[in-house]
């Protein structure tokens, strides 16, 4: 019986194909599009596409005051909005000289840190999903609710807060409330067991995040990675160390880093930073001065002309706010510098080479939030 | 290594270059002249003394006071003012800033020292273009595009410069002082006499639904 000869690869037609992943995708967190070019399971090219929630913010602060201009920082990265508001007043607290009282700085850290919580909690949970395990979000959302609770109430908002203020916080934070931070506190610490145990250390989750989308550390700084994305490269670089603002060189903590830049270490080092804010958290409920929680700054303010530069550790990485004054009422010229839009451009090279299979496992791993990257 | 050191460097290599008038406050800034110095300037601080991360690049109109015609809505964004309020006045800028130009800012870090510099070139509004740093730091291509897109900045040797954030059919650079905003069929609350392409779509959904 004669038979075939069985196809050679050379003798196989392939052809690459274009499969378009998002906008409306639901492991974009978001709306982000990404034209894919692939190769049988191997994508070739990739093509990110945003801007799909640009509502230009660095144009409408151009006609805001100063101070109705921490409301639209809230809407950046709306998942840790407490860090865009510091960020913000930082840079005009820079620029007109003012300096918030010390009870409003451990209040500021208090709340950013519970803040990184939150929104690495959402990681936890969502980065589960898009890998295949359902469990664990229900786990971080729970926890991550008991957050919100504390902020609904020092700031009577659970999203979008407002309430860290030029010259300050909003209001001062009760003895009840620091006993249900406490509270939180104590429950918390023992969840982060539970991650590691559900999520973690779970073998088909260690199968699909352990060397895949690796970033060695050159390729992070060059790329302009920051936060956890950089850090899990094995890049000790974090703001609250080298540049400590509203006094986080009094606080005990260690930049927590990874070693091999993989999915697995992005997603580990973000897990371990929940236990570094615990520490934070805890050591500043301590020893939370009495006194002022705003500083006495005015309520329309004119900074003279002048620029300023302001950056803290968000919870996505170096969140920058650059701001210029001309004299009046409004900003002359407003730029943030989102650590999601620079993490997500090493998105084109990053996916190459790799299957499509881990895309999701990657662009999960990089933790963006696309009202930060779109602005 | 110091801030000084490196400044002084800086400037003995670069005549031209100075301390920028308008610093960023609480951070070295250099003001350079020539667009031709800016490549070798950024090489030196890379290579040299480790500013390896280039953490932001961004420019700024000085045209002026913003012109209230380049937004969405009605130009008096305060609801607690009447509708059919008169427009709010620009405020005027302080003497002496406006002027005919756009500056570039650009932020370098070195990570093992925690420093940071800010450098900043001037060009000209009208065909603003400047060297593209994508050679020497790959995070430069989307804030580069960025800076196109927004503010019209054109970067010479980008391997990829278009429009990144805005839609395509935007005409302009929005951050532009005198950015004026065309009408188009996504204005909700005064669309424009011809919205004949997105009827269709809606003729079509009525349809289903009957």
């Amino acid at each position: 019986m004669k038979t075939a000869a069985p196809p050679t690869r050379s003798s196989l037609k392939t052809d690459q194909l274009f499969v378009n992943l998002g906008p409306q995708h639901p492991s974009t967190h978001g709306v982000l599009r990404v034209g894919l070019t692939i190769e049988g399971e191997v994508i070739v090219k990739a093509e990110p596409d945003i801007g799909f929630l640009h509502r230009g913010v660095e144009k409408l602060a151009e006609i805001r005051t100063y101070a109705q201009e921490v409301v639209l920082s809230d809407r950046l990265d709306y998942c840790s909005a407490m860090t865009n508001n510091l960020a913000y007043c930082l840079a005009v607290e820079r620029l007109i000289g003012a300096q918030a009282p010390p009870r409003a700085d451990a209040l500021r850290v208090i709340h950013c840190e519970l803040n990184r919580i939150a929104s690495h909690l959402i990681l936890l949970g969502t980065y589960g999903i898009d890998i295949g395990a359902f469990t664990p979000f229900l786990h971080a959302f729970r926890e991550r609710e008991m957050v919100l609770d504390l902020f609904e109430m020092s700031s009577g908002a659970r999203l979008t807060y407002n309430y860290i203020r030029i010259g300050g916080v909003m209001r001062d934070a009760s003895a009840d409330w620091a006993a249900k931070a406490r509270e939180f506190l104590a429950y918390f610490k023992p969840r982060l067991d539970d991650y590691d145990e559900l999520l973690s250390y779970n073998p088909i989750f260690l199968d699909r995040t352990k060397g895949v989308g690796v970033i060695p550390a050159k390729k992070a700084v060059s790329w302009g990675l920051s936060g956890p994305n950089l850090r899990a490269s094995g890049v000790a670089y974090d703001v609250r160390k080298c540049e400590p603002h509203c006094g986080y060189e009094k606080y005990p903590f260690k930049i927590v880093l990874g070693h091999a830049g993989d999915c697995f270490d992005r997603y580990h080092c973000r897990v371990r930073e929940m236990r570094e804010a615990v520490k934070i958290i805890s050591a500043a409920l301590d020893g939370l001065p009495e006194g002022e929680v705003l500083a006495k700054v005015p309520k329309v303010l004119k900074p003279a002309p002048g620029e300023a530069y302001a950056h803290v550790e968000g919870s996505r990485g170096d969140l920058g706010v650059y701001v210029v004054s001309d004299g009046t009422a409004s900003p002359y010229r407003l730029h943030v510098r989102a650590p999601s839009f620079v993490n997500l451009a090493i998105l084109q090279e990053l996916f190459v080479g790799q299957r499509i299979a881990d895309a999701i496992a990657i662009l999960g791993s990089l933790d963006i939030v696309l009202g930060e990257v779109d602005r | 290594m110091s801030v000084e050191e490196v400044l002084a460097r800086l400037f003995s290599q670069f005549p031209k270059a100075d301390k920028a008038a308008a610093a960023v406050r609480d951070y070295p800034t250099v003001q350079l002249k020539e667009p031709s110095d800016l490549v070798p300037a950024v090489q030196l601080l890379k290579e040299e003394f480790g500013f390896a991360y280039l953490d932001m690049v961004t420019a700024v109109d000085w045209k002026g006071p913003v012109d209230m015609r380049g937004y969405l809505q009605e130009p008096n964004p305060n609801i607690f003012r009447p509708s059919g309020a008169p427009p709010r006045e620009s405020a005027k800028p302080a003497p002496g800033l406006a002027r005919d130009a756009m500056t570039v800012v650009y932020a370098l870090s070195s990570l093992s020292e925690g420093l940071k510099i800010f450098l900043k070139i001037d060009v000209p509004r009208e065909g603003a273009k400047l060297p593209s740093l994508t050679g020497l730091f790959n995070s430069a291509d989307w804030q580069e595009r960025e800076a196109f897109d927004l503010l019209g900045i054109s970067f010479e040797g980008h391997p990829n410069l278009k429009k990144i954030l805005t839609p395509d059919f935007l005409e302009g650079h929005p951050l532009r002082k005198d950015y004026v905003h065309v009408k188009d069929r996504f204005d909700v609350s005064n669309p424009p006499d011809d919205v004949g392409s997105i009827r269709p779509n809606l003729r079509r959904l009525g349809d289903l639904d009957a």
